[in-house]
């Protein structure tokens, strides 16, 4: 992340404590994004196999009791039943989605804003790049 | 330096080392020395916390999936027919049991304690037990965020002390390279 100066290197620019947190700030962004990414990913998958859940579901007979998954025991409830309690979880799924991408918008946007205050400053003697 | 400044769970802040000067009138060593003491104390708390967060985030799950199950149980209350469910009786062997509706469960507390409640009690104790859990893991991630800002602190005082001491090594030898007009090779 934040490259320390390697011997040799000058660093022309006096390091403030301004800068210094907007350093530590920058870096603490990016590992949030990190961090929310992975939940994003995570949920994502989820929902997938939700979705593919509901179109298995949707070849099965009406009368026979679906093998539901809840807690770590299998009960066994009624085709419509499982259906509403997919459709429910596959609602919380995108509400959560959609909260991480906003929260991931603006932290996008607040580490732009830092790029460009640390890179008008110190130039090549910093790296911000992953 | 002022009284020093600590995040809400008393974990102290950084010291920045605003004016590098002022650092070297110690020995350069001992700075330095001191600096890779304080962040392998912040290094040992982070490793705490990353070890709670892990815990919690087993935890979490776990309460979650009990919530689950006491709202199914809640949900079927009121109706005669039993309960069709297979469960785990050891790791590869799962039994079918019929289950009739039922208003009480048994939630086990740890500590070899397991005790009954009714379902709606125990829909409340889960409730609340997941959101201390859930309060507790932003909190792990707040110490852990503020942990990493002040290593990072500590480690750009590093360079910039060590910098410094490049600097003056350097102004030193060509200061003497001067009054000695001597043909030494440079050397780092």
């Amino acid at each position: 992340m934040t490259k320390m100066l390697r011997e040799g290197e000058e660093a022309d620019a006096e390091v403030t404590w301004e800068d210094q947190q907007n350093i530590n700030a920058f870096s603490k962004l990016n590992g949030r994004l990190e961090a929310l990414d992975e939940i994003y990913q995570e949920k994502k998958k989820e929902k997938e196999y939700l979705e593919d859940l509901t179109q298995e579901l949707e070849l099965a007979d009406e009368d026979e009791s679906v093998k539901y998954r809840i807690g770590d025991a299998y009960v066994s409830i009624t085709l419509d039943e499982a259906n509403e309690r997919i459709t429910a979880e596959n609602s919380e799924l995108s509400t959560e989605l959609d909260g991480i991408t906003s929260k991931m918008e603006t932290i996008n946007k607040e580490m732009a804003k830092l790029k460009a205050i640390l890179y008008g400053k110190f130039g090549k003697s910093i790296n911000l790049e992953k | 330096m002022a009284a020093v400044e600590a995040n809400p769970r008393g974990i102290p802040k950084a010291p920045f080392v605003a004016n590098v000067d002022e650092y070297q009138a110690t020995e350069t060593e001992a700075t330095l020395k001191k600096f890779q003491e304080m962040i392998a104390k912040y290094k040992y708390m982070e490793n705490n916390n990353l070890q709670r967060k892990k815990s919690l985030e087993s935890k979490i799950p776990e309460i979650k999936k009990t919530l689950d199950m006491v709202n199914f149980l809640i949900s079927k209350e009121d109706s005669d027919e039993p309960i069709q469910t297979q469960y785990e009786l050891s790791d590869t062997l799962w039994a079918t049991a019929k289950i009739k509706s039922t208003d009480t469960v048994n939630l086990w507390l740890g500590a070899n304690v397991m005790l009954q409640y009714t379902t709606a009690e125990a829909k409340d104790l889960l409730i609340s037990k997941l959101s201390a859990a859930k309060v507790s893991l932003t909190q792990v991630d707040e110490d852990l965020e503020f942990l990493r800002e002040q290593i990072t602190t500590m480690e750009v005082n590093t360079a910039r002390v060590y910098n410094h001491d490049v600097k003056l090594r350097r102004l030193a030898k060509a200061q003497k390279q001067a009054a000695g007009g001597g043909d030494e090779e440079e050397r780092d």
